[in-house]
This record gives structure tokens, C-alpha cells and sequence, in this order.
């Protein structure tokens, strides 16, 4: 676009001024939220798309519970256990203290050394499993071994002993070790018990998925003593897994009366739930987002429609005198661009406002310029879409109205 | 005079239907995104037993790490929870009116006849003293809750909820009857009737919006049954706990409690008893941090255990910035409809109107729209809270509680509608009203 054409677009602009503010405006505001909002969607797509290290698509758990007094529950597990494992379509199945994302687990502090100051000691999601439980859950063994079963430690709800070995996941090995090799190394918690390290795992989530260290897993080889309970996972082929826990929950429901089955769930359940706020929050950031450019699009039609309204005798005068239509579509495009260029530029210094704020606020990290970019080209597209159907009709103006309504 | 201008207004929105369509739906829409929001953010935010904020007080004693706060990201906190010693000697306490120590844990329930066929349930229950019910206003169907004495025996009673009574008995007055809870037999002293408290205030660990337990035991059954909490346990202390008794007598944070303080005299004296046993207590080498036993009215609790999401705040925020630009673009249009109108303004003006009264005129105009806009706005906004409800189907269950159109929602409605009526409407009635009228006549 030539300076030539902007001057006198700009000049009638400046004599009547209020409805281009009024939509520069809108301009601006859309601009700064649509920017921010599209930034925290893609922020939250990408928490909820964190690879988890397991074969999440075809796992479910199982919980029993024991309710009477005769009920034995630790001969309960071993019965259910080779009955799991037993069944065809079955990959393998563990018992367990907690289920992985689900927001429910346990954690404790172990160090590299014994007496290790507090501020270098770990945290750790630990899960209780069995000889089958790196099976389960599908994770990938960098280094060492999986426990044996005759490692698996009896049930301790006092936890009196600490547990011989332990497998924990690289992000654990590396907060304690670095770059060394973990496996054979020993760690101690916090009286100080030794436990060796046997096995390392490439990548586990554990329970907390908000949790920074979500990637701090450790698996250790001990019986759970959750309540009267025994929490059961199984992994199944893939494509099994509803047709298994079916099977599954059928057959354990009517297997033992001293108990009831219950949270037969796809670990999926659980992920989701787990999920489920940041889920809902990028698709109402995506729903009013998607609104408010739509109203912000409409103010910008209703602006050029009425411009051209009030301009048809002008517009009539242009034409009669040699003008084309193109130039008439083009001055109204003009007009726009610049009225959305003033809204952007506002726009631009209110999206950094807020995402300051947001950053300082809510301790979101800040805005990534690209976003801005993109913004910014989305609504001179918007602005010259919106634009674009009163402009044709001004250019559909006869030269004779010029002289009709003299 | 208001009739008239309502009638005048009401012939000028009927003469572009098309715009005056625009205006409402940019107001309806911008209404309800910030009424959705809202009712949220008041459902979350709100204290369910607000008539007793100045006598309820959680009792909070900081017996963490000395290295270390309990929670990092919030220092000056004192652990939500206390160890089972502490909580025990703070509501032994004569001094509130009353007191109450409890924590959750599970079970399953099962029929007290041999011969039922009603299904076993797997429920959490609340493990309390006698002080629960009346303390927090629990609202009872049949029966009540237990005796003191009951908590100390303890005596085998059990308090249900409306949807246990519902499931062992058929909604029937169960008072008296025996019903199983892991296979030991209870007595039902009493039967609640519904009863959401939301946000579930009285435990905030675990899920805010969680509902109640199903059912309550005296809380003298948890050294008796050695019972573990299923919300949660905390501990930062390195010590052997070989059994269970090593587990009560530990540094491990676990158990709730909450006084009730009729007046400022008695919530001081409080105070001193909590730090005089604080204090006590330093002297076999407990409570190596700074002092911070705090007695915390709801109100703050709910604010201290930031109930309320960030995630909420910025969606109120994002619903107001949502509204400017709705009523942005309705000051643009009305202006352009005014300006096109301005010869019928002129002649009312030639004819004797004065400037007032073209101003309140077109003012009429303004508020009509806005009205208009907000019922329909309140209209999305139900079927909006409707589709949330769907969306957090699969949550925890609670959350879909505060999310229904009340009368606050309305209040907010007619609130934000006279608020759009004046921001729509002051600019474009002043500058019409301010036209010379000869302009207009001439043309």
C-alpha cells in the first residue's frame, strides 16, 4: 500500500474519530486476552501430553476389600494374583499401595549418604509392587534388574525395616548420583537404613501429576498394607483391556463373599480425572477466546457497514468522477487495516500488561513472542474478513446516487 | 414520563430489529460468561456456615521441621493438621463451648441382619467427638448425635448419612437398628438429612469440594481399631515407629480440630491455653519453631487452603475483559443508530423536548437493551453452567455443586445489566443529546 492512498483514508478517519476508536478498542482487548488465553491453552496441552512412561492405554486396577473378620487377605492377593495372571489377554498384573496418576500415593526422602543434610535428600513417589510390577506398568528397564520374588518383603505398616532393594526412575538416579551409574549403589532414608539400588528406569509418572518431580518414582519390592484392601493392577494386549475388566470384575465379585470388588477402573479413568481442570480450562480459554473474536469481528462489520451508510453520496461522487471499484474496496480495506493496525499496536503493549501480570500473579512463564506474531496477523486477517462484505457492497454504489440525492 | 420514553424506546429498537438483535445478543453474551464465571467463583469462594464465622475457629499449632516450613510455597503456615497428642490435649480444653477432634478414614458397611440382601458398601467415614453436630449445625432427619461418654467408651454408635439410611434401610427411621461397619456391629443413633457443605470446610484435605463422609463413629474408635486416615498423614520427623502407639505418640500431622469461641474473650483465653501448652511442651524438645498456634476463623481458612483456583480468578478476569469489548461494541452501534435517528432527536427537540429529556430518552433506550440482554444473558448462563456440569461429570463429585444459577447469579445479573446500560448507553445519549438541531431539520 502506497502512502498516497493512506493519507487521505487517514484524514477522514481523524474527523470522525469515535467509532474507530471505539473499535481499535476492542481490537486491543481481543488482541491481549486471545494472545495470553491461546498461550495458556498450549501450556496446558502440553502438561496433559507429557509422555508418562506407561502403557496407560491398557492397564485398569481392581480394588478388593475385605470386610469381615475371617477375611484373609494376604492369601486373597496370591489366589486373585495367579487367577490375573492367568487369564489370557492378560500381560501382567501386580499389586500395589497407590495408583499411578491418580493423585493418591505416598512419598518419603531418601539421600545418596548416610545422615544426608535435609536439603540434599530426594523426594520420591514409591509404589509397592511385586516381581510383576515393571510388567504392568510397561516401563522400560535403562539399566539393572527387576526384582526377584523372593525379594518381595511381608506386609510392615510401620515400615521397621527399609526394603533391601529398590528400582527407581533416571530423574531419581540423577538427583542423587548424577551422571553416575546408579544401579548397585546404595541409598538410606532418613534412620538411615540402607537400601541398594537394582534396576533404573528410563521414564515413570507417579501419582501427583501437578507435582514438579512427577518423574521422582522409585518401586519397591514390599507387600502394600493398605487397610483390609488389596489394590490390584493389570495390564492387558493391546485392544483387551474392556473386554478383560469385564471379565475381570465378573468373576472376582462372586470369587470370595468375605469381600467386595470395586474401583474397576481403566487407569485412563484416573489420568483423566487428574487431568479434568486443566482440560476444562483450555476449552472454556478456547470458547471465549473463539466468542470474543467473534464479537470483536462483528464490531468491526457493524463499523464499515455504517461507514458506508453514511458515505454513499461520497461514494457515489468518487465513483462518478473515475473512480473503479477496486479503488472504492480498497479504500475501505485501507480504513480498516489502519483502524485494526491502531487497535493491534494498543493491543500489543496490553498482551505484554497482562501477561506480566499473569507471569508475576499465577507464575506462568512469559509470554512467548511468536504468539504475539501470530496474534497480531490473526486479527488484520479477522479485521479485513470482517471487512471485506461492506466493502464489496460500497463498491456496488452507482455513480448516479451522486446526483439522485443532491 | 418513563412510560412514554419506554414507548418511545420500544418503537426505536423495533425500527432496526436487526441491530437492536446485535445489541442484546453482544449483552446476553458478555452478561453470561461473567455470570458463569462468577457463580463459580462465588460457589468456590462462599462460607457454607458463614452464621457462625466469628465462633468457629480451626486450631493450628506449628509443630513442623524446625528447617523447614510445612508447606514451601506457603512459610508462614503452620501444618493443617495436628499430631494425635496435640489434638487431643487443645480439645480437652474446657474453655470453648465446644470442641472437636476427628479424621477420615474407610470401611465397608454391611447389613446388620445375616439374612440381607442389601449390598455391603464401601463408604469414608468420619471418626469425630460428640462436639461435630451441633458445632457445625449437621442437620438431623431422625435421631441425633452420640454422648461425650460415647467418644470415651467408645461406645458402638454410628451416625449415617441420607444415602446410607437411603441404601441399609430404605430411607426408614433406622434409629435403634444395628448395621456392620468392617464386620463389627454399630448401633444408629441418628440419621442426617442432606447436608453439602461446599466447600467442605471443616476438612479441606483431599478434594475442597468433596461431599461428607457417609457415616460417623466416636473417636475413641481410633486407638481402638488402630485406624489409618485415608486424607492425609504427614511427617517430617525421623523416628522408629514400630507400632501403633509409636504411630499416636509421633510428629506425624493427622488429625483436624476446631473450637467453638462464642466471643473475643474466650477466643483470648484460647490463645493463652494454646500457648501456654505450645510452651509447655518446648520443654521436653517439641515445637523447635518460631511461634505460630493460630486459631483461624472460616473465612480465612478457606482463604489460607486457597479453595479458590487461580484458574478461577483468571476466568473472572478473562469474563469482564470478554464483557468491555461486548459493551464496546454496543457503544459503537448505539451511537451509530442514534447519529442515523438524529433527525427524528432534531425534530423532538425543535418541537419543545429538551436536552434532559432526550438524554433520558435515549438513556431508556440503553437500559432496555440491557435488561432484555441480561434475562437472555441469565438464560446462557444456566444452559452454560448446565454444559459445565456435564464437563466435570467424571470429577470429584462436589464440584458440580456450586455450579447452578442462584439468586446471587441474578442479583449479578441485574447488577452487571444496569452497569452495561449506563457504559452503553451514557456516551451515545450525551453526544446526540448535545446536537445542534438545525443540522438535522435541514436535512
Amino acid at each position: 500500500m502506497v502512502m498516497s492512498d493512506i493519507r487521505p483514508v487517514l484524514s477522514a478517519l481523524l474527523r470522525n474519530r469515535t467509532g474507530a476508536i471505539l473499535v481499535s478498542l476492542q481490537v486491543a482487548i481481543a488482541l491481549a486476552v486471545l494472545v495470553n488465553a491461546i498461550y495458556i491453552v498450549k501450556q496446558r496441552v502440553d502438561l496433559i501430553g507429557r509422555p508418562t512412561g506407561m502403557d496407560v492405554a491398557n492397564m485398569f486396577t481392581v480394588v478388593s476389600s475385605g470386610f469381615t473378620q475371617d477375611h484373609d487377605r494376604l492369601a486373597t492377593a496370591r489366589n486373585d494374583l495367579a487367577w490375573l495372571r492367568a487369564q489370557p489377554g492378560v500381560v501382567a498384573a501386580t499389586r500395589t499401595n497407590a495408583i499411578p496418576l491418580s493423585g493418591g500415593g505416598s512419598s518419603t526422602t531418601i539421600g545418596s549418604q548416610p545422615d544426608t543434610p535435609n536439603d540434599k535428600n530426594v523426594a520420591i513417589n514409591y509404589f509397592e509392587v511385586d516381581e510383576g510390577g515393571l510388567e504392568t506398568f510397561g516401563v522400560k528397564l535403562a539399566a539393572g534388574r527387576n526384582f526377584r520374588a523372593e525379594e518381595i518383603m511381608p506386609p510392615d505398616p510401620n515400615s521397621t525395616k527399609a526394603p533391601p532393594t529398590a528400582i527407581i526412575t533416571k530423574s531419581v538416579a540423577r538427583a542423587l548420583f548424577g551422571s553416575e551409574d546408579a544401579v548397585g549403589k546404595v541409598v538410606y532414608d532418613s534412620l538411615n537404613r540402607p537400601t541398594t539400588i537394582v534396576g533404573v528406569i528410563d521414564h515413570m509418572h507417579g501419582s501427583w501429576v501437578t507435582w514438579d518431580k512427577v518423574d521422582q518414582v522409585a518401586l519397591l519390592p514390599v507387600t502394600p498394607s493398605f487397610g483390609g484392601d488389596n489394590l490390584y493392577i493389570v495390564r492387558t494386549a493391546p485392544g483387551l483391556r474392556d473386554e478383560t475388566l469385564r471379565k475381570v470384575e465378573e468373576y472376582l465379585s462372586t470369587s470370595d463373599s468375605t469381600r467386595m470388588i470395586r474401583g474397576v477402573r481403566p487407569l485412563e479413568y484416573y489420568r483423566d480425572r487428574s487431568y479434568l481442570s486443566d482440560r476444562n480450562m483450555a476449552i472454556f480459554l478456547v470458547s471465549i477466546t473463539a466468542l470474543l473474536a467473534g464479537v470483536t469481528a462483528l464490531g468491526i462489520f457493524a463499523l464499515a457497514t455504517f461507514n458506508v451508510s453514511i458515505r454513499t453520496r461520497q461514494i457515489g461522487t468518487r465513483r462518478a468522477i473515475g473512480a473503479r471499484r477496486a479503488d472504492i474496496v480498497r479504500y475501505f480495506l485501507v480504513e480498516n487495516w489502519l483502524v485494526t493496525t491502531g487497535g493491534v499496536l494498543l493491543g500489543v503493549a496490553l498482551a505484554f500488561g497482562v501477561g506480566y501480570w499473569l507471569s508475576t500473579q499465577y507464575e506462568l512463564p512469559r509470554l512467548d513472542l511468536y504468539y504475539l506474531l501470530a496474534g497480531v496477523l490473526l486479527l488484520w486477517a479477522l479485521g479485513q474478513a470482517a471487512a471485506w462484505q461492506p466493502s464489496r457492497r460500497a463498491a456496488r454504489i452507482s455513480p448516479s446516487v451522486a446526483t439522485r440525492t443532491v | 414520563m418513563f412510560s412514554y420514553h419506554v414507548k418511545l424506546a420500544l418503537r426505536s429498537l423495533r425500527r432496526n430489529p436487526g441491530i437492536t438483535a446485535l445489541m442484546v445478543m453482544a449483552i446476553a453474551l458478555g452478561i453470561s460468561v461473567c455470570v458463569i464465571t462468577l457463580t463459580v467463583y462465588h460457589g468456590m469462594s462462599s462460607n457454607p456456615i458463614w452464621w457462625k464465622n466469628d465462633r468457629l475457629y480451626a486450631i493450628t499449632l506449628d509443630s513442623w521441621d524446625p528447617e523447614e516450613p510445612a508447606d514451601d510455597e506457603r512459610p508462614a503456615l503452620p501444618p493443617e493438621q495436628l499430631t494425635y497428642r496435640d489434638a487431643e490435649a487443645v480439645t480437652a480444653s474446657t474453655i470453648p463451648a465446644r470442641s472437636v477432634r476427628m479424621m477420615k478414614t474407610g470401611g465397608v458397611l454391611s447389613s446388620g441382619e445375616s439374612a440381607s440382601d442389601v449390598l455391603p458398601e464401601r463408604v469414608q467415614l468420619r471418626v469425630t467427638t460428640a462436639g461435630f453436630f451441633g458445632m457445625f449445625d449437621v442437620p438431623f432427619a431422625y435421631g441425633g448425635g452420640w454422648q461425650a461418654a460415647a467418644d470415651a467408651g467408645p461406645e458402638p454408635v454410628i451416625v449415617l448419612s441420607k444415602a446410607m439410611n437411603e441404601h441399609f434401610f430404605a430411607g426408614a427411621n433406622s434409629v435403634g437398628r444395628t448395621l456392620r461397619w468392617n464386620d463389627r456391629e454399630f448401633r444408629v443413633v441418628g440419621v442426617l438429612e442432606d447436608w453439602h457443605p461446599s466447600p467442605k470446610f471443616f476438612d479441606l484435605n483431599n478434594g475442597s469440594f468433596d461431599d461428607p463422609e457417609e457415616a460417623y463413629v466416636p473417636f475413641g474408635w481410633l486407638p481402638a481399631l488402630e485406624l489409618a486416615s485415608t486424607g492425609n498423614t504427614n511427617c517430617w520427623k525421623p523416628e522408629g515407629r514400630e507400632s501403633y502407639l509409636d504411630f499416636l505418640n509421633s510428629e506425624c500431622v493427622w488429625i483436624q480440630a476446631w473450637a467453638e469461641l462464642p466471643d473475643a474473650a474466650t477466643r483470648a483465653r484460647m490463645q493463652e491455653f494454646i500457648d501456654g501448652y505450645v510452651n509447655e511442651q518446648r520443654k521436653s524438645g517439641r515445637f523447635a519453631r518460631p511461634d505460630n498456634n493460630r486459631l483461624t476463623p472460616v473465612d480465612q481458612w478457606l482463604a489460607d487452603n486457597e479453595v479458590v483456583r487461580n484458574d478461577n480468578r483468571m476466568l473472572v478476569a478473562l469474563a469482564f475483559a470478554f464483557l468491555s469489548v461486548c459493551l464496546i461494541n454496543t457503544v459503537g452501534l448505539l451511537l451509530a443508530k442514534f447519529l442515523g435517528g438524529a433527525t427524528v432527536t432534531g425534530i423532538r427537540r425543535a418541537l419543545g423536548a429538551s436536552r434532559r429529556q432526550i438524554f433520558l430518552q435515549l438513556l431508556t433506550e440503553a437500559g432496555l437493551l440491557a435488561a432484555v440482554g441480561a434475562t437472555v444473558g441469565l438464560v446462557l448462563a444456566s444452559l452454560g453452567l448446565l454444559g459445565l456440569r456435564a464437563m466435570y461429570d467424571a470429577g470429584s463429585s462436589g464440584f458440580r455443586n456450586v455450579m447452578y444459577v442462584d439468586a446471587w447469579s441474578i442479583a449479578m445479573a441485574v447488577a452487571l445489566a444496569v452497569v452495561s446500560a449506563l457504559a452503553a448507553g451514557l456516551y451515545p445519549a450525551w453526544r446526540v443529546g448535545r446536537l445542534a438541531p438545525a443540522v438535522y431539520l435541514k436535512s
